[in-house]
């Protein structure tokens, strides 16, 4: 079954809550969202639960980050916050499946291409003991970034 | 090991495990003395572009990439059927610690990555989504979605070989060398310096 087909199915549907998993690009949330037309939403008091931001009279935030909105009713939807459109808003690539309680939000472009420019991003990943370690660690020594797997 | 050779000269080597769990990673560590962080979301593979394993990335004392994304091995177990050769790379690497010397002008390292298309990104999206649902358990969504990854990127390693042991197939299989058929008539496509070109 194609992701497409389900997204028609799921169209179909009358609203339904579920505990959703939102898969963002610093971490993985659950949050109660409602299923309606193919889309997650969340009422406007649980947006932050759900992806981290938050709407305020300046855009949307999240820290000290602000992101402007040109529109902010666009990201409404009978009065509650269509997750995909908030992605959007971000300037960030997204995947929704409704259907299945789950979304995926991309990083911020502007990080690849930070890469791209060749100044690196900065990152913060486990060591294999659960220990987090970020790039900044080994600030003042030349290092590779070696990518491997084991696949 | 490079870590440990030129560790006196204040450089250092660090392993990213592109992997689903810290059990799929430990058997390839033993003996390995540099730090190795485990990914399974696959950020580095968004932000840096990266499409294939192993990528190595050249980063100076002020975080500055020198040499970007390129496939190279620390080994020649792998020689015969890459063509990639380990220790072209690894002299490269000791000429730049030892005296500053970097294989690829600034010009050339910025135009060697190329942005990833947004299928690309979306793929990285549908992948997260399936690996996911497969740690929930949920196989039918973890299915779909690793399906619509490769359909989106076909191209990319990062998403179909790395999906093929989350979904019962065998990463050095039949699979895998059909995919590397289907790559090698596309022209090995690669977000970086590859092959020869990689040193």
């Amino acid at each position: 079954m194609s992701y497409r087909r389900v997204r028609a199915v799921a169209s179909r549907a009358v609203s339904a809550t579920t505990q959703a998993t939102i898969i963002g690009d610093v971490d993985v949330r659950e949050a109660e969202a409602i299923v309606e037309d193919g889309k997650l939403l969340v009422a406007p008091s649980a947006l932050s639960a759900a992806l981290g931001w938050t709407l305020e009279a300046q855009g949307l935030c999240r820290g000290d980050v602000c992101v402007p909105v040109r529109d902010p009713s666009a990201l409404f939807s009978n009065g509650r916050v269509d997750l995909e459109a908030v992605a959007h808003a971000l300037g960030r690539l997204a995947v929704v499946d409704a259907d299945a309680g789950v979304m995926a939000m991309s990083a911020d472009p502007a990080t690849r291409r930070q890469a791209l420019g060749l100044s690196a991003p900065a990152f913060t990943l486990d060591d294999l003991d659960g220990s987090p370690h970020s790039l900044d660690e080994w600030r003042g020594r030349k290092k590779l970034l070696f990518a491997f797997a084991s696949w | 090991m490079l870590h440990d050779e030129l560790g006196a000269d204040g450089f250092a080597v660090i392993g990213v495990a592109l992997d689903d769990s810290v059990d799929d990673v430990r058997p390839w560590t033993d003996g390995i003395t540099f730090p190795v962080l485990i990914d399974p979301q696959h950020t580095l593979t968004e932000t840096y572009a990266i499409s294939n394993v192993p990528t190595v990335v050249w980063i100076d004392e002020d975080d500055h990439i020198v040499r970007p994304n390129g496939v190279a091995f620390g080994t020649d177990t792998f020689k015969e059927f890459t063509g990639v050769e380990s220790e072209p790379h690894k002299d490269a690497v000791r000429r730049w610690v030892r005296t500053g010397e970097v294989p690829i002008d600034a010009e050339s390292a910025r135009s060697a990555v190329g942005d990833l298309s947004d299928d690309e990104v979306l793929a990285r999206l549908h992948f997260r989504i399936a690996a996911q649902a497969r740690r929930d358990g949920r196989d039918d969504v973890a299915q779909r979605h690793f399906a619509r990854a490769g359909e989106l990127a076909p191209f990319d390693w990062t998403i179909r070989r790395a999906a093929l042991p989350l979904t019962g197939d065998d990463p050095f299989g039949q699979t895998f060398f059909d995919m590397y058929g289907e790559w090698q008539a596309a022209g090995s496509p690669y977000h970086g310096l590859a092959g020869t070109d990689a040193v």
